[in-house]
């Protein structure tokens, strides 16, 4: 290590602070799952590591349930340890997580869990902060970049002095915006010690897990009655005391903004609390009881407002004054904060947006399997899972979504369902990461039941849509030290399905082999699950295979639009006015796979 | 205070540009900060960031706030407009001629030209920095830019930005 960072100051994203603060805070072990908006704190880290050629060990884990047992086991043994999820990666670690509550810690524990108001990337809106008062744990809500890093700092001090996990609850509207933000050098790693041996706390069975229940309420108590940010903070003091707004988090810059920014409103008071739980609910009340109104702006549930015991003269989310859905843009937080001031809001002309549809990238090796699934399969039913392969949905290919694995066990309640209904065949579609994750439990599941489905899982060797993570069939870690690739098939094979072909998606003719004998293993009269494994890298990793040839439309093109609307491929577009298909042959990956979906046989390489 | 939308389509450089500006201005010891989009929309979709510079502590601009609305996709331009001020410039990648309140240059031709169309970004930015009162220099942006120890990135930015600024003057 060095201090060669010292007085540095860089334009950091708010993930990339959050990893930079578990370092500044002694920090030896960071597991993490990606999903947006958090993907960028253990990317951060594997960053910061090389380039301070700091210890820390990094990994990412299997699924977030694991990644916070890793990291938890670390803090047993004296580590100071975090680990990084999105807010629906929480609900996957929410068993370890509400248990180590009562157990508590020994070295730092920092659960940074990202949430997405919007949500712009995701499947809920839920308030990590909701999640922390349920499981009990105090909580952290930063509002800039800046901030980020210094509460990461704060929160493994916490964890420690009160010896409980803490939760640190960026929004998106932190982890991905960027701020120019102070470094200082990383200490020597913290280490509190040997892990002594005591069962009645670290393996508590129910009589002793009352007796931690207590104890935790007591750390609860004295968080909120000692901790200064567990307090209301003045952060822009108004005229008088007619209006005050509490706010907590990213939400909080908007309010700072808006109030700071319009002299119509120099007689708000601004409070913001940094521990939105606990927090210090007396201190709060005397903010109500001093003003005429109260507005209340939080981020995404009631959770400061909750906690204000007479809430007569207080406006929120329970008052119906603040959404109590989507995100608190600041457009959103100025009408609030003008209203409550009794000033009218500008009117405001619904911006015309037609935002671009995502899809799936051209030469992606997902379009043909998907493609080829729709022929094979028809108008079976198609449950998807989560990934850039949700896309499928704009080529009919996914019909349901529910969250990470659910493909798998929701194929086989659509198979129970209806068993000897012929028209009703199921195929479910996974990603390599999301089948590692949590679809093998499922896999198991429909294996024993003999659920009757088709799976196929589109092996792409990484975790694209979060910016191409590793899986555990890597053979190396993310710091590039050695780990041990898990063989997917081994893998099927050991859950005991007994159809299992492994498929390359461009190859036209050998799809339609494998996915006939995975129908045919599959409806059977003894059938069960087969598992067809599409298997090729993701175009936007470095092992994509570069393919130079590219594409044309001939003049047998009848624009049936085939290749727009069944193939989808964005680099094939109808050119209006000149009532003729075009191929962008800056965006094509000379997948070459459009051939096989002509049916004109119009398109042709280039250049015969 | 300047603030800044910039915009386009999922995969056309959209962080790389804001994170120059930014780092730019960090090391002058300019307060900034900027919001990005990420996730599914980076899959060919609508993207934008938002930049602020001066004293601001959210990372979002209001709708009719924005001084520059710098877009590098005309339809993304209508999806942004929004959030221009009524004296705010424009500045697009487009080949049709400049409008009032309009600067347009072809950075995607321009791109193509020097052998890479992904280098429209910073065609872009080139030409950007030569309209008046854009809070970044052309000798700035080359000077961040050189400093990249790639040799063909280096190299084929500075190009890129030359390109961009000597349209400027055409």
């Amino acid at each position: 290590m060095t201090n060669k960072d010292s007085g540095d100051v860089r334009f950091l994203m708010g993930n990339e602070a959050i990893g930079r603060g578990a370092l500044e805070a002694g920090c030896s072990v960071a597991t993490a799952y990606p999903g947006t908006p958090s993907s960028e704190i253990l990317e951060s880290l594997v960053r910061w590591k090389k380039e301070l050629d700091h210890p820390i060990y990094l990994e990412w884990s299997v699924n977030e349930k694991v990644a916070f047992e890793v990291a938890y086991g670390a803090s047993l043994a004296g580590a100071r340890a975090m680990t990084a999820m999105k807010m629906v990666g929480l609900n996957v670690a929410s068993d370890p997580f509400t248990s180590a509550a009562y157990l508590g810690v020994r070295g730092g524990l920092v659960v940074a869990v990202a949430d997405d108001p919007g949500p712009h990337s995701s499947q809920t809106e839920q308030d990590s902060r909701f999640f922390a008062w349920f499981a009990k744990v105090p909580v952290l809500d930063p509002g800039t970049p800046a901030e980020a890093l210094k509460m990461t700092l704060r929160a493994f001090e916490l964890s420690e002095k009160y010896q409980v996990p803490v939760l640190l609850r960026p929004c998106l509207r932190v982890c991905h915006a960027r701020q120019n933000v102070p470094l200082s050098a990383p200490p020597p790693v913290a280490n509190a010690g040997p892990f002594e041996k005591n069962w009645t706390r670290w393996a508590a069975i129910p009589k002793f897990r009352l007796a931690l229940h207590g104890e935790l309420n007591e750390k609860l108590k004295k968080i909120a009655s000692e901790e200064p940010d567990a307090k209301p903070v003045l952060i822009h003091k108004g005229s008088g005391d007619s209006i005050s707004v509490i706010t907590s988090g990213s939400v909080s810059s908007h309010v700072k903004d808006v109030v700071a920014g319009d002299d119509r409103l120099k007689g708000v008071n601004v409070y913001k609390v940094d521990i939105p739980f606990p927090a210090d609910a007396e201190a709060l009340q005397q903010i109500v009881n001093r003003c005429e109104k109260t507005l209340v702006v939080e981020e995404t549930y009631p959770v400061l407002e909750l906690q204000i015991q007479d809430r007569r003269k207080v406006q929120g989310r329970l008052t119906g004054h603040v959404p109590s859905q989507g995100e608190l843009i600041p457009e959103l937080v100025e009408d609030m904060i003008l209203q409550a001031a009794a000033i009218e809001p500008p009117v405001r002309e619904t911006p015309k947006v037609k935002p671009r549809r995502p899809s799936l990238c051209a030469g992606c090796p997902h379009r043909p399997a998907f493609f080829m699934m729709r022929k094979i399969f028809d108008e079976a039913v198609y449950t998807g899972d989560i990934g850039c392969y949700t896309l499928g949905i704009n080529m009919g290919a996914v019909d349901t979504c529910l969250c990470m694995g659910a493909s798998v066990g929701m194929a086989g309640g659509f198979a129970k369902a209806f068993p000897n209904n012929g028209k009703s065949t199921v195929v479910g579609t996974i990603g390599d990461s999301t089948f590692y994750h949590s679809g093998v439990p499922a896999l198991i599941n429909a294996v024993h039941t003999g659920a009757q489905f088709v799976l196929l899982i589109m092996d792409n060797s990484t975790t694209a849509m979060t910016g191409g993570q590793p899986t555990p069939a890597h053979d190396r870690l993310i710091d590039g030290s050695p780990g041990m690739g898990v063989n997917m098939e081994k893998l099927i094979e050991g859950c005991g399905v007994r159809f299992t072909k492994v498929v390359d998606p461009y190859d036209h003719d050998a799809m339609t082999v494998a996915l006939e004998a995975a129908k045919a293993h599959t409806f059977a009269e003894n059938g069960g699950v087969s598992v067809v494994i599409t298997r090729r890298p993701c175009v936007r990793t470095p092992d994509a295979q570069v393919l130079e040839e590219r594409y044309e439309i001939g003049p047998d093109c009848d624009l049936c639009m085939t290749c727009v609307k069944d193939l989808e491929c964005p680099a094939i577009s109808y050119v209006v006015g000149e009532k003729r298909m075009e191929i962008d042959t800056d965006m094509c990956a000379g997948c070459g796979f459009c051939l096989h979906v002509c049916p004109s046989q119009a398109i042709r390489l280039k250049g015969d | 205070m300047v603030e800044m939308i910039i915009c386009g389509r999922g995969g056309q450089g959209i962080v790389f540009l804001t994170r120059q500006m930014g780092q730019i201005l960090t090391n002058k010891g300019i307060n900034v900060i900027s919001s990005e989009t990420h996730g599914m929309a980076v899959r060919g979709g609508s993207i934008n960031s938002h930049l602020r510079i001066g004293d601001f502590s959210s990372p979002l601009i209001r709708a009719g706030h924005a001084h520059y609305l710098v877009s590098l996709d005309p339809s993304e331009t209508r999806n942004n407009r929004h959030f221009l001020s009524g004296d705010g410039v424009i500045i697009e990648n487009a080949p049709t001629p400049d409008e009032p309140g309009i600067r347009r240059v072809d950075a995607t031709r321009i791109a193509r030209e020097l052998g890479r169309v992904q280098l429209e970004n910073v065609v872009l930015l080139g030409f950007a920095s030569r309209v008046d009162g854009f809070p970044v220099t052309l000798e700035e942006l080359k000077a961040s830019m050189s400093k990249d120890p790639r040799e063909m990135i280096r190299t084929s930015n500075l190009q890129a930005l030359d390109a961009g600024s000597a349209a400027a003057d055409a």
